[in-house]
């Protein structure tokens, strides 16, 4: 059975009192433990689609559901609660909040979704910090980290509540090819050891080669969906 | 600290020292202002009624047109004299409803000519018939005062020191024998001799203006079931040489003139309180504007709305309550120090009670609270309803 299904999803803009159509009628099916890059070119709808994919931006039309859901048809709260628990989101831009430290900022999502008691997420924290190779770097500011390890901390955030799936927006657009190999072999480890599914969007023609299917998108129609590599 | 979002909060606040230091020396400015004009209303106004009701007498006699010169004297201790004829003593007591009365002569110190204290206000009383001074001293003295001997008032006597030294007043020599307690009237500066040595002053020093057969004011307690305002018009109706104030009255020129200090005082704190709120309003946009990012961040990592606000609204109340707190500080400091140099405060011997300090404090937390809050709040209410990427999006 699929873990995320869309049926018809679409998202329009008003820009400078015109319509712009960024995605349109996407209807689609993800297994757990599904490894998805959706690629295509700048202003195809990539992040668009990822971003209705993760609850944060409301399509204009069609229905996401999560493990059987209408996650939309949720209350503001309860959609909050469906972002904390169920999904972890890597962004595209550095995203750790400047003021906390790396392990402040990867115990925040725990601070949301109230998985914060005891200790353990505390714990939890300096193990997904050592898996994502910065076990020394638990205290360190994003200001005192390189954008490869801020992007790391940002993937150790995206796994704190345990999720059912990890949505990343070019998780590797800026880091150099060595970072960017070992940042997927860590996406494939997780995804294997955890069956968490991964949907990315990626330029990367590495990681879209590790993908177990690749979504491209043109003009916010899927154009193609391939499967393996 | 145990992360939390009080700790980030606090995380947050530290990041951006610089203009976290400013809202909160404004906010503390505001407040000190405010709790100084409080303090200053508060403890002056309230001062005037203790004193004025510390008196122990009902009608305060005195000759005609020396009304404000006497309420300076008993309440600001101003040093100056009035005179009116020692016979009016039996008059007054002929009125109807008139029960004990006593009376007093005062004099000017003259330093360097005829005494060797400081100028100061001397107060001849009459020993058998007093119920104004007795009171106070029935810790340091039990017995009357004899020839040549002299009281002194609370803060004379700490300013000056006197008490068992011996000091010329009008060329002749007094013993200070004893201090009256505080009593937060004008009796606190002055000093007290017996009327018995007024006629012995008289004869040896002509600095002393007082002449025979005058004294300066007489004190009333009306009898039981008489109102003090009919003894009064009595009294005003029977002798037409005096003016009668009643308790309630004494200090009235000075109320009145600490009402348009109050005006002064509320519009400044008005004014005050308006540019607060602008500047934190201001302030908060910036730090709104600025935060988006963030914000977007944390609403698509699980955030919701009521999270954000209560970050936003903990900064709020931390740098309220910071700067109040520091501005309450400084207003109490500032009135402390004031009521020792500003002449009013100082005279009045203007103190607050443990229940005007607590409701002073609370005024200032909540004011600077309030401002805050109220600057903070359209901010706040702007950034609650944002979709997440839609804040990510305007970065």
């Amino acid at each position: 059975m699929e873990q995320i299904a869309l049926q018809g999803l679409a998202k329009d803009y008003i820009l400078e009192g015109s319509r712009i159509t960024a995605v349109q009628e996407v209807s689609l099916d993800i297994r757990k433990g599904d490894f998805i890059c959706i690629v295509g070119h700048s202003g195809s709808g990539k992040t668009t689609l990822l971003s209705m994919l993760g609850c944060i931006l409301k399509p204009s039309a069609g229905k996401v559901f999560f493990e059987g859901t209408d996650v939309y048809s949720l209350g503001e709260d309860a959609l909050s609660e469906y972002r904390a628990r169920k999904v972890g989101y890597v962004f595209q831009f550095a995203s750790l909040l400047p003021a906390l430290t790396a392990k402040e900022n990867l115990l925040l999502p725990t601070l949301f979704s109230g998985m914060n008691g005891g200790g353990s997420a505390e714990k939890r924290a300096v193990d997904y910090m050592e898996l994502v190779g910065l076990g020394d770097k638990v205290n360190a500011y994003p200001g005192q980290l390189s954008g490869g390890q801020q992007r790391r901390v940002a993937i150790a955030r995206a796994l704190m509540n345990d999720p059912s799936a990890i949505l990343a927006d070019e998780p590797t657009g800026d880091l150099d090819e060595e970072t960017e190999n070992e940042v997927m072999n860590l996406f494939k480890k997780i995804n294997r050891e955890n069956n968490i599914t991964f949907i990315l969007v990626t330029h990367s023609s590495e990681l879209a080669r590790a993908a177990d299917r690749k979504i491209k998108m043109f003009q916010g129609h899927v154009e193609e969906i391939a499967i393996g590599a | 600290m145990k992360f939390s979002l009080f700790s980030v909060a606090v995380k947050n606040l530290k990041r951006k020292s610089f203009r976290t230091a400013v809202l909160i020396i404004s906010i503390g400015l505001l407040v000190s202002i405010l709790v100084f004009g409080a303090s200053f209303i508060l403890s002056v106004g309230s001062s005037i009624e203790k004193a004025s009701d510390r008196l122990g007498a009902d009608l305060l006699v005195v000759p005609s047109g020396a009304v404000d010169v006497a309420s300076d004297v008993l309440l600001a201790s101003k040093i100056k004299v009035f005179y009116m004829d020692k016979d009016i003593i039996q008059k007054v007591e002929k009125v109807k409803g008139v029960g004990k009365l006593t009376w007093q002569t005062y004099l000017a110190s003259a330093p360097g000519q005829c005494c060797s204290i400081p100028p100061a206000e001397i107060v001849a009383f009459n020993q058998d018939t007093d119920f104004i001074v007795t009171p106070w001293l029935r810790k340091s003295l039990r017995r009357n005062l004899k020839k040549n001997e002299a009281l002194i008032g609370y803060n004379s006597n700490k300013n000056l020191g006197l008490l068992n030294v011996d000091s010329t007043m009008f060329n002749i020599k007094f013993k200070f024998v004893g201090v009256l307690e505080k009593t937060g009237t004008g009796l606190d500066n002055a000093i007290f001799i017996s009327d018995k040595d007024l006629k012995d002053i008289m004869a040896s020093s002509s600095m002393a203006k007082v002449k025979p057969n005058q004294i300066s004011a007489i004190f009333v307690k009306v009898k039981k079931g008489y109102n003090p305002k009919d003894v009064a018009r009595n009294i005003m109706n029977d002798i037409m040489q005096v003016d009668v104030i009643q308790r309630a009255n004494i200090g009235k020129r000075m109320l009145s003139t600490l009402g348009d200090i109050n005006k002064i005082f509320l519009i400044t704190i008005l004014m005050a309180s308006v540019l607060s709120i602008f500047l934190t309003w201001t302030i908060f946009s910036a730090i709104v504007n600025e935060r988006f990012r963030e914000i977007g961040i944390m609403k698509a990592i699980g955030a919701k709305g009521s999270h954000i606000v209560k970050l936003f609204v903990m900064e709020v109340l931390l740098l309220g309550l910071i700067g109040s707190l520091l501005g309450t500080a400084a207003g109490m400091y500032l009135s402390a120090f004031l009521s020792k140099t500003f002449a009013l405060l100082r005279d009045l011997s203007a103190t607050l009670t443990l229940t005007q300090r607590v409701e002073v404090v609370a005024l200032g937390l909540v004011v600077g609270v309030g401002i805050c809050v109220i600057g903070a709040l359209s901010s706040i209410i702007r950034i609650k309803n944002l979709e997440p990427l839609s804040v990510l999006k305007e970065v």
